[in-house]
Parts: structure tokens; C-alpha cells; sequence
């Protein structure tokens, strides 16, 4: 075990150890975010967001003349 | 526990939290590494022991505040690379010991013009004059722009003490003290402990330039003075013909 | 008519939009008519006229100050301000009094800074060129533009923070990090400009470019994907093509960004590992720069027509398809390989370009001809203008990064070149001379984009106008009713 603190401190093999790192923290995140149907279903539905804070907007105004 | 990605999203106190540890990381593992670790700088020592590379006198210090307010790094690095065509263009790969004084770093983005990390001593104190004033007159294809003012201006060296205990503070071996000069004789050797005395900075810098009289005018000391003053000496601190081929590799 | 947008008007505050949407528009023609003139005087070195104040080398921080911080920072403000309004629902947090000294602050360091560099007060490294005082200044405004931005966003009445908040809050806390450690300095006196940086050398050389790159990652990129992720979606009517892939995009571009400033310095001295692992993460940086990308264009997916018919549609998915463009050029710069040859020549200045004015000027551009009409509750004057500016801006980009691939390729290789007998077959003034062209092409692509910027900002002056006059007509009305 000790080896293997050894050989990640040393800083000739931190391109390695830190791909590591990134790829399990990034491996993680794919999985908790595209891996369960339902947590992407609500994910996907603040996507909308945006497109809501126009309610109380008179909505053929903007693009009125050339749009 | 179900973990959700929510607590982001709901929360802008976790979601600064995790945004500074994630852009923390890499700037940690780049940068910190070289504040402790010896081998960054070289130690690169003449024949007598003494420190190869040491700081500006206090001329070349203006010189070199010249060459910063005139952002000459704009077009101009001092970086050579380790590469055949840069050995012949413009000598030895640079060493970070050679710009261990620099504060800041010259090093640069940008060759419009030159390399100037080893231009010292390679064109003559009246060339330097002539091309700085006009640049066309000695390479007509050049595109650098004229720089008469530095001839016309006469050097402000009210600051030089001010600025030598500036860069004092930040790390630049400049002696105030006696024992500060005598441990300066030690690493640099006598004649060079002398010009990093703060306390004899003006004397210093009028007998360097009057010396030297690099601008040609010796009633006078000029910006000029200053700029050449700096551009002579750069790279020229370290005799690469006194040391092995192979010396500087491992410090890569 | 009686606009029922009004209640927007009131729900939000859109003052301090409009400041700094206006002083942003101002600093992009300021700025871009600097690059204009010192690409000219490269091209015909007399326009430097003997005048200190107006040489290449101190106009230069004028160019890049006004149109990373000028155009860019005031536009980044206005817009961070208009989405985090918007998306929270939620007036934004602090007095008339806070944000005029945001307005202020900000717009008075920068006047401060570039009238410096002219007199050649600078700290002379790249992006950071301000002195001390100035810096002072800028953490002060960065410090409240934080805390007003958080606190809009724990008063938002949406229970969810929009993704595009992410990346206005990753750029702030990232841009607060690199500005104070970057610019740590000793002044030498305090009623003096000048100041010596706090590193020297090697250590100062990683310092100022793991700045200068996250400069270029979070206040040109992040903060920008933060404008798209808003305004692509608003322009299009339709929602972000994956909510999934941007938290995916966020978290691993904030992660890497910091990662890679080092391949700036490839083959200088520093030590190899750091040159290493710079390219290594430069190339993964590939994907969620893609991520973002795709997620933009792909938001059109099934609209596509909006790319024929509508012009500011056009500014936006051309910004996205540049920065596709240069973020994969830049990994392929980092390979140190690659780099040998273009780095120190025009390549580089090339592909800032293509990355400054295809993408962050173009969504910037794209995005204010969608947001300023909103703002002055009216619309755009004239749409055949904006198309316009469109042609001129692309070909304006094109003919600029494509003379700077000549010119830096150009000079690598010769640069390189050996005789039969080994000895270096250039000059380096033969290089310049090699340039000059290209030089000249390069200045004309510039006056290209001025030209539309200028097209810009008679068009916005008349939609302002426009919009002065329908309010009083419909105040007429009201009064007359």
C-alpha cells in the first residue's frame, strides 16, 4: 500500500495519477447522470427554464416586425 | 442517503464549494510543485565559485523598467528553446537560473522581432543607439517603430534606492547592511557585491553610465543609457563554453 | 397599446443591463478600432508616428484590455445580470448605489489602466497589465459583483438554479482566484505606479500563464457558454438540445481548464513533467468543449430553417461552429510537436482570433441583438442590417485567422529551414519580410469586423430611438384615452 502512495506522489507520475483520478470522478458522474431513467427524465425537465420567464410577457412582441 | 445532483443545483453555497475544489486542483498540481522543489532554478557557478547569475545593477534595472513600460515583450521573447535552428539563431537554450532576477519574467508570447534572451554583446553599443532611434536605418525591413525619446530623455533615476528595496522585498539579493554586503562578496563576488549595495546605488549608477557613455552623449545620462545598458548584459551572464553539454539537461 | 411587458420591466431591473450593454458596445469599437491600428502598424510601420504614446508596444495592452475587458467584461455583466434575473425570477439584489459602482468601478479602472499603458505604466505581462492600484480597484468590484450575482440567486422563486448560472458563477470564482494571485506585486512607493511582481522567473512565467490561459477558459470561455446556454435557447424557442451533457460539460471544463496554462511554456524552463501533463489535458479538454458546442447546435435540431431565416440565429451557431474550430486547433497547438513550430509566431495570434472574434464576439453580438431590443421593450430597427454585419464580421474572421496561418505556419517553417550544408537557410528578417502580406490581409479582415461592429451600434442608437419614441406615443395615447 505504501508502494502505491510512494509511487503517486512522485511527481514524474502525476500525469498518470491524475488521469486516474479523473477518469473514476468522470466515469461516476456518466453513470449517476445518464444511468437511472428516471433521475434523467427530471434532469432533462429544467431545461425549460428559460423559456418560462416569458409568461407574463405580451409574446408577439420581440420578433414582432422581422421575425 | 441518496446523493442528487440537486444539492448543486439548489444550492448555490454547495455549488461554490464544489466549483472551487474543482478548478483548485490543477492550479495546485501545476504551480506549487516548483516553489519547493530545488531543481527548478539551477545552480549555476563560475570557475571561483561565485553565483554565475546575478542581479541588475541599478542602470540595467532602469534599462529593463524601460523595456517593460515600452512593452518590447509585445513582439520580442527572451525564451530560446532547445532546437537546432534556435542554437544557430541565437546560442544556448535559456536556463531558469538566468532569469531568476527577473521580476517579472520577460520570457514572452510573440517573435514579430527576434529573440533577445542572448543579445547582449552581439551588436555594438552605437548599433543598439541607431537601430533604437531608427530602427529602418541599419535593417531596412524591419517593422519595429522609432524610438527617438529614449535619446532625448534624460534617465529619472530619482527611484533607483526606492526600486532596489522594492525588489529587495521580493526576493532580489540587494544589500542594505553590512552583513548583507559581505554574504553578497561570499555568493557574488567583491565587484559584484558592490553594485547590489542600495546604499551606493546613485554613485554606482553614474559611474556605470559615465563609464560607458553608451548613448554616445557623455554629458548626459539618457534613457539610452539605461536600455542598451540592460540589453548588453542580457544572457550574457553564464560562460556556456565553461560548462559540460550535458550539465543543464537534468534540470528539464 | 398598452405593452404588458411592462410587468417584466418592473419585476426586473434592467438599468444596469442597459449600462452595461451600452459601454460594452462602446469598448468594442474603441478596442477594435486599437486592433485595427497597431495590425496596421505592423503592416506599414510609419503609423507609429515617433509618438511614444501610440507605438506598438504600448498600444497593444489598449487593444487587448479594451476588447477582453471592455467589450467582453461589460458584456459579461450585462448579460449575467439579465440571465440570473431571469432565470430566478428574481429582482436582482443590491441598491441603485451597488450597481453604479459595479458600472463605475469597473469602466473607470479600465479607462485608468489603458491611459496608463499609453503612458507606459504596465506590469508588463500579458492580460495583467494593469498596476497595482488598478488591480485594487478591479478585486473591489469583483468582490461586490459576487456577492450581488449569489444573492440574486438565493432570493430566485424557481427552486432550480439554470445551468447557465454555473458558468457565470465558475467564471466569477475562477476569475477572483487568478486575479489576485496573479497579480500579487510590491509596490515601490505607494503614491508611485510602479510595482515589481511578487515571483520572479520560472515561477512567475507559470503564474502569469496558468492566468493567462483561465483568463482565456473562464472569462472567454465559461462565462460565454453561461451567455449561450441562455440565449441559443431564448433565440431558437426551444429548450437546450441535453440538460444532462452540460452538467456533464460543466463539471469536467471547470475541472481540466486549470490544468493545461502550462502549454504555453512548452519547451521553455520549467520542468518537462508540468509541460506533460499540460498536453495531456489539453487534448482531453477536446471533449467538454465539444460538449458544449454540440449542445448548442443540436438545440436547433429540427428548426434548422431559423439558420436561413434568421440572422441573428446565424451570429449564434457560427459562434458555436468557431469555437468547435478553435478548440480544436488549440489541443492540436498543445502537442508539443506542433507547438515547436507555432508557438512565437502568428499562428497563435491567429487562433486567439478565431476563438475572440468567432466565439465570444459572435455570441456576444448574437446575443445582444436578441436581449437590447427586450431590454427597451421594443424591436429590432432594421434586421437586414444585422445580416449584414453577419457577412462582414465572417468574412472579416476568415480573412484574419486565414493570413495569420500563412504568416505564422509561414514564418515557422522558414525559421526551421537548413542549407545543404547544414547552416539555417533564413533570416529572421526574412521572415518579416514574408509576412507583410499577410499583414495587410490581416488588417483589412480587421476593418471587415469594425466596419459590422459599427453597422452595430447604428443599429442598436436607432432601435434605442425607436423605442424612446413608442413610449412616448403610447403615453400620448394613455393621456388622450
Amino acid at each position: 500500500m505504501t508502494d502505491i502512495w510512494l509511487w503517486m506522489s512522485d511527481l514524474a507520475n502525476s500525469k498518470i495519477t491524475a488521469l486516474l483520478i479523473f477518469f473514476t470522478l468522470f466515469s461516476g458522474m456518466l453513470l449517476y447522470v445518464y444511468g437511472d431513467k428516471k433521475r434523467s427524465k427530471r434532469l432533462e425537465s429544467y431545461k425549460d427554464i428559460p423559456l418560462d420567464d416569458d409568461i407574463h410577457e405580451n409574446m408577439t412582441k420581440g420578433d414582432r416586425k422581422n421575425g | 442517503m441518496k446523493i442528487k445532483h440537486e444539492i448543486f443545483e439548489t444550492n448555490i453555497g454547495v455549488l461554490i464549494v464544489f466549483t472551487m475544489l474543482a478548478i483548485s486542483i490543477g492550479g495546485l498540481v501545476e504551480i506549487a510543485p516548483l516553489f519547493y522543489i530545488n531543481d527548478t532554478v539551477e545552480d549555476v557557478r563560475n570557475a571561483d565559485g561565485t553565483q554565475s547569475v546575478r542581479p541588475y545593477s541599478g542602470l540595467e534595472q532602469h534599462g529593463r523598467d524601460i523595456y517593460t513600460r515600452e512593452g518590447c515583450y509585445n513582439c520580442h521573447s527572451q525564451m530560446i528553446r532547445p532546437f537546432r535552428d534556435e542554437a544557430l539563431r541565437y546560442g544556448h537554450y535559456s536556463l531558469a537560473a538566468e532569469s531568476q532576477y527577473d521580476h517579472p519574467f520577460q520570457w514572452g508570447s510573440k517573435r514579430t522581432g527576434p529573440d533577445l534572451a542572448r543579445v547582449g554583446e552581439k551588436y555594438s553599443d552605437a548599433w543598439h543607439v541607431k537601430h533604437l532611434i531608427a530602427p529602418r536605418s541599419v535593417v531596412p525591413e524591419s517593422v519595429m517603430p522609432n524610438y527617438p525619446w529614449l535619446q532625448k530623455n534624460d534617465l529619472d533615476y530619482s527611484q533607483t534606492q526606492a526600486k532596489m528595496r522594492a525588489l529587495k522585498k521580493v526576493g532580489v539579493p540587494y544589500s542594505s547592511t553590512q552583513e548583507e554586503y559581505e554574504a553578497n562578496v561570499k555568493q557574488f563576488g567583491q565587484a559584484v557585491a558592490d553594485k547590489l549595495d542600495i546604499t551606493r546605488a546613485d554613485e554606482n549608477l553614474i559611474a556605470e553610465a559615465e563609464n560607458n557613455n553608451r548613448d554616445g552623449l557623455p554629458d548626459r545620462i539618457t534613457e539610452m543609457d539605461a536600455l542598451v545598458a540592460y540589453l548588453q548584459v542580457l544572457g550574457t551572464m553564464i560562460d556556456f563554453k565553461a560548462h559540460d553539454e550535458h550539465e543543464f539537461i537534468k534540470t528539464r | 397599446m398598452v405593452h404588458s411587458s411592462a410587468s417584466s420591466t418592473e419585476l426586473y431591473n434592467y438599468d444596469i443591463v442597459k449600462k452595461f450593454a451600452i459601454a460594452s458596445l462602446v469598448w468594442g469599437v474603441l478596442g477594435m478600432f486599437t486592433g485595427v491600428w497597431i495590425a496596421s502598424e505592423l503592416a506599414w510601420p510609419f503609423l507609429n508616428f515617433d509618438i511614444a504614446q501610440i507605438s506598438f508596444g504600448r498600444l497593444r495592452p489598449v487593444h487587448t484590455s479594451g476588447v477582453i475587458f471592455g467589450f467582453g467584461g461589460n458584456a459579461l455583466f450585462a448579460t449575467s445580470f439579465y440571465i440570473v434575473q431571469r432565470t430566478c425570477q428574481a429582482r436582482l439584489a443590491g441598491t441603485y448605489t451597488t450597481h453604479n459602482f459595479l458600472f463605475i468601478g469597473w469602466n473607470l479602472a479600465l479607462v485608468i489602466a489603458a491611459v496608463g499603458y499609453t503612458m507606459g505604466i504596465t506590469q508588463a505581462r500579458e492580460y495583467a497589465e494593469p498596476e497595482w492600484y488598478v488591480d485594487i480597484m478591479i478585486t473591489a468590484v469583483w468582490v461586490v459583483y459576487f456577492w450581488v450575482f449569489v444573492t440574486t440567486i438565493t432570493r430566485r422563486n424557481q427552486p432550480h438554479i439554470y445551468v447557465a448560472n454555473w458558468f457565470f458563477m465558475a467564471f466569477i470564482l475562477a476569475t477572483a482566484i487568478l486575479h489576485i494571485f496573479n497579480n500579487l506585486a510590491m509596490p515601490v512607493s505607494f503614491t508611485g505606479a510602479k510595482s515589481y511582481s511578487l515571483f520572479s522567473g520560472a515561477q512567475d512565467a507559470m503564474t502569469q500563464w496558468w492566468y493567462g490561459h483561465n483568463a482565456v477558459g473562464f472569462f472567454l470561455t465559461a462565462a460565454f457558454l453561461g451567455m449561450m446556454y441562455y440565449f441559443v435557447p431564448k433565440q431558437a424557442g426551444r429548450p437546450v438540445y441535453s440538460y444532462r451533457l452540460s452538467i456533464v460539460h460543466f463539471w469536467a471544463l471547470g475541472f481540466m481548464y486549470m490544468w493545461v496554462g502550462t502549454h504555453h511554456l512548452h519547451w521553455t524552463a520549467i520542468p518537462d513533467w508540468t509541460s506533460s501533463l499540460a498536453a495531456v489535458f489539453s487534448i482531453l479538454l477536446l471533449m467538454p468543449s465539444w460538449g458544449g458546442m454540440i449542445n448548442g447546435i443540436m438545440t436547433l435540431s429540427g428548426a434548422w430553417d431559423k439558420l436561413r431565416t434568421d440572422p441573428i440565429m446565424m451570429f449564434m451557431i457560427t459562434s458555436l461552429s468557431f469555437y468547435g474550430m478553435s478548440t480544436f486547433e488549440g489541443p492540436m497547438m498543445a502537442l508539443k510537436e506542433v507547438n515547436a513550430l507555432s508557438h512565437y509566431t502568428d499562428w497563435t495570434v491567429g487562433h486567439v482570433h478565431s476563438g475572440a472574434l468567432g466565439w465570444v464576439a459572435m455570441i456576444t453580438i448574437g446575443s445582444f441583438y436578441h436581449m437590447i431590443p427586450r431590454l427597451w421593450n421594443t424591436t429590432l430597427y432594421n434586421m437586414q442590417l444585422v445580416k449584414a454585419h453577419f457577412f462582414l464580421a465572417t468574412l472579416g474572421i476568415i480573412l484574419y485567422i486565414t493570413a495569420m496561418w500563412a504568416s505564422g505556419i509561414g514564418q515557422g517553417i522558414m525559421l526551421r529551414e537548413f542549407d545543404e550544408f547544414g547552416n539555417l537557410a533564413n533570416t529572421f528578417i526574412s521572415t518579416v519580410v514574408m509576412s507583410h502580406g499577410p499583414f495587410v490581409v490581416r488588417a483589412v479582415g480587421g476593418m471587415f469586423f469594425l466596419t459590422g461592429m459599427l453597422l452595430m451600434v447604428y443599429n442598436i442608437f436607432m432601435t434605442i430611438c425607436q423605442a424612446k419614441r413608442e413610449e412616448r406615443a403610447s403615453i400620448e395615447q394613455s393621456v388622450t384615452a
